[in-house]
């Protein structure tokens, strides 16, 4: 055995206890800084990390949380399976029609263009303030992302193994569907791993301007309250809601892209 | 074998040129005027320098790629290849091994060797039987899960070529199917074509720039000029098979073949 063969699986053992150590280090130097600021600061500005757990907890067992989580969650969603379909579909049409590539493009960009918040107000009066206001919102600004990612997908696609395809007798659908599909997922993911985020915070903003129920309503109506204690539980809901969306689209990142040589996609 | 008296594809009056780029008033000519037979169950090899436009033939004549003028006919149907819709493979009747393996990267060394038996809803217990054997004979047993980014080149080149087998066209097109793997895997690759030549003997048409290669494995050499490509001589390699490609220097009569190609490419 070579001296390289012996250290490698040591410092390999090494890393799986490093790492996790590391994050909680990291974890506690986080807690420590949001507690001094608080101390200096003043809790009226910023709310302690215990004030802050003591009131989600508060909200989680009178079932406020669960009701506007859900509320968040279900916009969210609901926008995202919009956008997201919409925006992954139309690559795919505008593949077999070079010309209406060309005919849609400008105006396409245009509505990328388009400050999506600026829309709001028109949203409200076309559709009130409930859901439906903040799933076209989400859809809105998902819908742009999906395309634009699966779009380089579809145009990354290697003319070689159209060919190779076509000769082995392979009709368009087929080559949609295997070549086409499977050059594109990967581009798909990074469109979702930016959209999904964008998703929430999508929704949660659009509860800031005009919603009766949400996360977003709720951090906005603490903010009204001057309930900074309750802004602050608001926003640690919706980051850990961001998180376990994150980490479950990694885990079915890893393993529809199993096949790709490199597995070193972002985590963060 | 007679190329000229039962031809099973003949190539007529080829002609090929790529659009002209901005500021180029005319484009210059690929192919001009070119003319061959193969016959059947012929290996016809054919030999050109690099850049002489063998890559554009074979993409024509399989119908990938639309030709300025001329016709192709096989087995008595005749394709106008200047102008109308192209039809790759001629449905499925043409095999393509190309330069570059063009193994999907998403799917299993089997699923990729099976894919167009596949997409032409012909996967059986039969040609399940019949990969199987192919999978033997060119060493790949043991590999069938594995992706084309974990397996060596060698071995990529192996799979796509009985990608092609599986599905026993009557004629398959080989653009320097060996041209990027070391001399001896080279040899041994050729070694394995021979073989699956002699198992199912079939019509292959195998370009490549390499003189020893196209007179150790053709029946018939066509040498090729510079572009535009024209056949400039055309050899009978009266070697006898099954040839041994391990030391292909000593077999007779291809140090003399080899002399007279060398000063024809020139």
């Amino acid at each position: 055995m070579t001296a390289l063969a012996k250290t490698l699986p040591g410092r390999r053992s090494h890393a799986r206890v490093w790492i996790p150590v590391g994050r909680i280090v990291l974890a506690i130097a986080f807690f420590a800084l949001w507690e001094f600021g608080s101390y200096t600061m003043g809790r009226e500005w910023l709310p302690t990390p215990e004030a802050t757990a003591a009131r989600i907890w508060k909200l989680a067992t009178s079932g406020q949380l669960a009701r506007d989580t859900l509320v968040t969650f279900s916009e969210a969603t609901l926008g995202m399976i919009i956008g997201a379909s919409l925006g992954s579909a139309l690559p795919f049409v505008l593949r077999l029609s070079p010309r209406l590539m060309k005919a849609l493009e400008p105006f396409l960009s245009a509505a990328f263009g388009v400050p999506k918040l600026a829309l709001a107000p028109l949203f409200i009066l076309w559709l009130g303030i409930g859901m439906p206001t903040k799933v076209v919102f989400v859809a809105s600004i998902v819908f742009f992302l999906m395309f634009y990612n699966g779009m380089a997908g579809v145009l990354s696609v290697d003319p070689r193994l159209v060919a190779m395809a076509r000769v082995a007798g392979a009709k368009e659908w087929i080559i949609s569907r295997e070549i086409v599909w499977n050059t594109t997922m990967p581009f798909l993911f990074s469109g979702l791993k930016i959209g999904l985020p964008r998703a929430l915070s999508g929704a949660v903003v659009g509860e800031f301007i005009a919603a009766d129920a949400g996360l977003g309503w709720y951090i906005n109506n603490s903010r009204s309250l001057n309930d900074i204690t309750g802004v602050m539980a608001g926003v640690v809901v919706v980051t850990i809601l961001v998180i376990l969306v994150n980490a479950a689209l990694q885990r079915t990142q890893a393993r529809k892209l199993a096949w790709r040589p490199v597995a070193r996609d972002m985590v963060v | 074998m007679n190329a000229t008296a039962t031809p099973t594809l003949e190539v007529r009056g080829l002609s090929k040129r790529f659009p002209p780029r901005s500021g180029q008033a005319e484009a210059p000519w690929i192919l001009a005027d070119l003319s061959f037979a193969v016959a059947q169950n012929e290996l016809l090899t054919m030999v050109g320098p690099s850049g002489a436009g063998k890559t554009t033939l074979l993409n024509i004549i399989c119908q990938v790629d639309a030709a300025t003028g001329g016709e192709v006919q096989f087995e008595g149907q005749t394709m106008r290849l200047g102008n109308g819709t192209l039809n790759p493979g001629w449905d499925c009747r043409f095999g393509y091994v190309t330069q570059d393996d063009n193994l999907l990267p998403w799917r299993t060394l089997i699923d990729n060797v099976t894919f167009p038996l596949r997409v032409q809803g012909k996967l059986n217990d039969q040609t399940m039987a019949r990969v199987t054997e192919l999978m033997k004979t060119v060493n790949l047993v043991g590999f069938e899960r594995y992706y084309p980014h974990e397996l060596s080149g060698g071995m990529r080149k192996r799979a796509s070529l009985i990608r092609t087998l599986a599905y026993d066209p009557p004629i398959i097109l080989m653009d320097e199917p060996f041209g990027a793997v070391d001399a001896q895997t080279r040899t041994q690759l050729q070694q394995d074509l021979l073989r699956l030549w002699n198992l199912g003997r079939k019509t292959i048409i195998f370009v490549t720039h390499d003189i020893g290669e196209a007179i150790a494995l053709g029946d018939r050499v066509l040498v090729l000029s510079r572009s535009p490509a024209k056949v400039v001589a055309e050899h009978r390699i009266n070697i006898k098979r099954p040839r041994d490609l391990s030391n292909v220097y000593k077999l007779e009569g291809f140090g003399d073949m080899y002399e007279t190609v060398r000063k024809e490419l020139l």
